[in-house]
């Protein structure tokens, strides 16, 4: 046996069955993961040290001592074996293809965004990648968005989501009742998600529900709007993109294995982990609006907002959506099976997200400077077809149909659209499609320097990485 | 060593500590005391077979109701007064015409096309078609569908439209013919086989001859041809001479006819008691677990050209189940009503066997507890009553695993012989009293207009990233009864599936877009499945 199998086996041993054990001298330890941490565990830590273990483990370079790789699953976000052969232990597109989170999301800081470098593959090698290429039939190329204020984004759509539901189950019962057919428009947070129809039966017609999932449970992330919570999005990238298989995913519950990518690790990463990581992303600071301190710039920027609500963009791009309460609570309350639940009998973890730089209007409610309605619309048409340049469908989602961008932070995280492949905010504007069509043709209907006005204003919208308090 | 290292160096041998260690069982709570059931099976030597539950709404609420045979005892329909999720409560419906003696078991199915569910009743003696006319009401409409519920000893029953028919034909599994002389032994019944006329009357029975003692009936498209044979399980306990397991060929519009040793059939001898199918293997064709004493058996097709030709692989799967798991009893197990389901919702499929001694057959495990299998991604499965504290020595016959209180779990019902009939409430990852999610699930219904509304013959298919499990929908089968419910599929760890049926004429459904853990109905021709919420408790009967 070589010395570098019998140093692999040491320190396998010691990442499987006694962490605890762990000296801090451990000569020659290259685990990225040094600790973990128990679900259970986290009411003993103060916010301040699960977010800087989950910042750890955010900027975390995994190495195979930790369990990076899959050599036996594939990037699917549900267990899905590889075809046997050989194959690389990095791949650019069927993954793993990172090493670490902020390995990408790292613009301006950990937790930020990403050029077009770091784009990634989505939905390639679900199954099998031995023929794949970058050609668009094999996946969905996307760049790296940025995680500033995402746990307000979370805390967004889980009100949302109670919202619609509610109305969903007092529609229900109101035809019950009569036995009759009922009709009732889907409103959550003053942004309508299209209609319902009740039977006199009590089945519910879906068909006409417009911009969100037909369980009406809002999913606030990726630029498709097709995932529930960070944890989820968190379990399913480490996945892909490190070949980190959590157990609450990958776990003997649902493989009958306890390493099921077969790479000799166990237990690669665990529920209060998953919790540390989700509060640390929650916790980055919420993106401000930056005005220059040039005051021809300053001006323009300010005029550029009353621009862009003349043009109608903010009909999608909503500036504010209002939020009731800023506790986040860890699991959410929409995760299904594979991402820890509330019912899962672990204790939640209950983090306040921080207020500043929010304000309030008269009923209490947060306002979120979010400039999106957390809603999918059709974005691109024969007119403007640049953002039905993919191939494959999301999760039941159509080619030309995106959440809208969340706007803030805009200013910071060039370069845009859902590929990356625009370098400026003009051309962006200008790919507008579908449902934007109207908007964008205000657009163009305005003066030159009242167009550059608009950009002003985007541009002023950015990311900080100012600490939070 | 600083206070967070500390922690996190104490925390991690929680960690460490806290991992479940195999494919997780689901908890079950025995609430037969509090649930309001007191019904058993009772009888001498004709009632030693039989015993079915029927599981069904009958009151248009989706809270299934649950129909029991009762043999020398009256048969009784409980009325489901369950709450979404929470313990198991029924009531006994009083002056109800179904409360009949000498019932063996009991099919639910819609035979005219109503929308209302009609239930076949099974005895030593008439057996009985009644009419659903809502709020659990029935009427007995033998007369009506020019039916002749005959005399024989009937202990069970199969249902398939055939073709554009507007009414199913009816295959009644006949058990020993107790008028032949030499009686039992070689004297089995044949089985009847009654295709409706023109008019929808049942006026015309064609013997299915010879018959061997069935105790299980199944119309089940085998080879995926479009065309259902019919299979069945046969005791060996009392025929002779060539007596077999059987499966029928049934063309439309002319007499059945049996397969051969030429086409494929080998010859089979068991105790089939009960039949239970499932497409384990993932070809799209229907795999069948036959209860015995024993040597049950899991039949799955080894033909690649098409003849009906079929091996066992129980022992490779582990279901077997020859003997008692628990306990120092090395002798035989009985095996009576099983059915495939996925308890724990890990999207693998399981296998509950109701099991339990003949009478007094020394030479057979005399406590022989259910095996509650749980599937496993290797194909295998994994004994788990014990785990799942189901273990029961009673005496069983019939069973279901069925949703009652409509939270996504599936609960157990089984009906014992002179003991009590037992219920398990489904806690999934719960504990004590307070149930908890496993993987994510879809219950669905497929309905088509016209006849044969609820699609009886057709396939579903509900698939998640590169596995498709398959469903044959039947009327027929397990031990004496059957449910007519929410089609059931664990998905796992899946937020979301597709699903398509191919219709019984062959026609295939668009694949459906489905979400996790809802109630969905699949209609004919709409591309899109309507959802539906669950009351929050059972509505009870309107007085």
């Amino acid at each position: 046996m070589s010395a570098l199998k019998i140093i692999t086996l040491l320190l396998g041993t010691v990442s499987l069955t006694a962490i605890a054990a762990t000296p801090d001298d451990l000569i020659g330890d290259e685990r990225a993961v040094k600790q973990h941490i128990a679900q259970a565990e986290l009411q003993n830590f103060s916010a301040k040290e699960i977010i800087a273990h989950g910042k750890m483990l955010f900027n975390a370079k995994f190495t195979a001592l930790d369990g990076a790789g899959r050599p036996a699953a594939t990037s699917s976000e549900i267990p899905v074996k590889k075809d046997p052969g050989i194959s690389l232990a990095m791949f650019r597109t069927a993954g793993p293809d990172s090493n670490a989170c902020a390995g990408c999301h790292n613009q301006p800081g950990s937790g930020g965004a990403g050029e077009f470098v770091v784009n990634v593959f989505a939905a390639s090698g679900v199954t099998n990648v031995d023929f794949d290429t970058l050609e668009p039939q094999f996946s969905n190329e996307r760049g790296t968005p940025h995680l500033h204020g995402s746990g307000l984004v979370e805390l967004l759509a889980r009100e949302m989501s109670a919202q619609l539901q509610a109305i969903r189950s007092k529609a229900v019962e109101q035809a019950r009742t009569s036995k009759a057919s009922v009709q009732v428009r889907l409103t959550a947070k003053g942004i309508d998600f299209g209609e319902l129809s009740i039977g006199a039966d009590g089945f519910i017609d879906i068909s006409k529900i417009d911009g969100v999932d037909h369980d009406l449970i809002v999913r606030p992330f990726s630029q498709k709007g097709v995932f529930t919570s960070l944890r989820q999005f968190t379990i399913n990238a480490m996945n892909a993109h490190h070949g980190i298989q959590s157990d609450e995913r990958w776990g003997t519950q649902w493989t009958n294995s306890d390493d099921f990518d077969e790479d000799g690790y166990q237990h690669e990463i665990s529920s209060g982990d998953l919790t540390a990581i989700s509060i640390y992303q929650a916790s980055i600071q919420t993106p401000v609006q930056q005005l220059s301190q040039n005051k021809v710039l300053k001006q323009a920027a300010i005029e550029g907002e009353q621009l862009f609500n003349d043009a109608d963009c903010s009909g999608c791009h909503t500036q504010y959506l209002p939020l009731k309460s800023l506790l986040f609570s860890e699991p959410g309350p929409y995760n299904a099976a594979g991402n820890l639940r509330p019912s899962d009998g672990q204790p939640s973890y209950q983090y306040p997200i921080s207020a500043e730089g929010l304000s309030q209007d008269a009923q209490g409610n947060w306002l979120i400077p979010i400039f999106s309605d957390l809603k999918r619309h059709v974005i691109a048409d024969s007119d403007k077809p640049h953002f039905a340049n993919e191939r494959l469908s999301q999760r039941f989602i159509a080619i030309d149909e995106f959440m809208s961008a969340k706007l803030w932070g805009v200013g910071s995280t060039a370069p845009f659209g859902h590929r990356g492949d625009v370098s400026t905010l003009m051309e962006v504007i200008l790919h507008h499609g579908g449902e934007a069509s109207a908007s964008r043709l205000k657009f163009e209907a305005m003066t030159d320097l009242e167009r550059r006005k608009i950009v002003e204003f985007l541009k002023s919208l950015q990311l900080t990485l100012a600490e939070v308090k | 060593m600083n206070r967070l290292k500390k922690l996190l160096l104490m925390s991690a041998l929680l960690t460490v500590t806290s991992y479940a260690l195999a494919i997780e069982s689901p908890q079950m709570r025995e609430e037969t005391a509090t649930s309001g059931i007191s019904h058993q099976y009772t009888g001498g030597w004709e009632y030693f077979v039989g015993g079915g539950v029927a599981a069904f709404d009958c009151n248009d609420d989706q809270y299934p109701e649950l129909y029991f045979a009762g043999g020398a005892s009256s048969a009784a329909l409980y009325i489901n007064q369950s709450a979404l999720g929470q313990p198991l409560k029924f009531s006994k419906k009083s002056n109800s015409n179904l409360a009949l003696d000498a019932v063996t078991g009991a099919y639910p199915l819609d035979i005219d096309n109503d929308g209302i569910l009609d239930l076949v009743v099974l005895r030593l003696g008439e057996n009985m078609l009644f009419k659903g006319t809502g709020n659990c009401q029935f009427e007995n409409a033998n007369k009506e569908w020019g039916f002749d519920g005959g005399n024989a000893w009937t202990t069970a029953f199969a249902a398939t439209w055939e073709g554009k028919s507007t009414k199913p034909s009816l295959a009644f599994g006949n058990y020993v013919d107790r008028s032949q002389a030499g009686s039992p032994f070689g004297t089995c019944h044949d089985t009847d086989f009654y295709r409706p006329n023109e008019r929808g009357q049942y006026s015309q029975n064609t013997p299915l001859t010879p018959g061997y003692c069935a105790l299980s009936l199944l119309f089940t498209d085998w080879n995926r041809s479009g065309q259902p044979s019919l299979k069945i399980a046969n005791d060996r306990q009392y025929y002779r001479g060539e007596g077999q397991e059987q499966l029928w060929k049934i063309p439309q519009g002319k007499p059945p006819v049996r397969y051969t040793v030429e086409e494929g059939w080998h010859r089979q001898r068991i105790w089939g008691m009960g039949i239970a199918a499932a497409d384990l293997t993932g070809d799209g064709k229907p795999d069948y677990y036959i209860t015995s004493m024993a040597d049950n058996k899991l039949s799955t097709l080894a033909s690649q050209d098409g003849s009906a030709r079929f091996k066992d692989i129980a022992r490779v799967s582990g279901v077997t189940a020859h003997r008692p798991f628990t306990g120092n009893a090395v002798l035989p197990s009985t095996g009576w009503h099983a059915q495939f389901d996925d308890v724990n919702n890990d999207s693998f499929i399981d296998l509950y066997v109701v099991k339990g001694n003949v009478e007094a057959m020394s030479d057979f495990a005399t406590l022989d507890p259910n095996n509650l299998f749980l599937g496993t991604p290797e194909g295998k499965f994994i004994e788990s009553a014990e785990r799942s504290d189901m273990l029961s020595f009673h005496r069983g016959r019939g069973g279901s695993l069925v949703d009652l209180n409509l939270d996504g779990l599936l609960d157990v019902v089984v009906v014992n012989r002179k003991q009590d009939s037992q219920i398990w409430r489904n806690l999934g990852a719960g504990s004590a009293d307070k149930s908890a999610a496993m993987g994510n699930w879809l219950a669905l219904k497929i309905v088509q207009s016209g006849s044969n509304r609820n699609a009886i013959g057709a396939f579903i298919e509900v698939r998640v990233a590169d596995r498709t499990q398959s469903r044959e929908v039947t009327v027929g089968g397990g031990h004496a009864g059957d449910k007519a419910h929410w089609h059931h599929f664990g998905i796992g760890v899946a937020e979301r599936a597709v699903a398509r049926v191919q219709w019984p004429d062959g026609e295939w459904s668009p694949w459906i877009r489905l979400f996790a853990n809802q109630h969905a109905r699949i209609s004919r021709d709409k591309s899109t499945a309507d959802t539906w919420l669950p009351f929050a408790s059972a509505k009870g009967l309107t007085q």
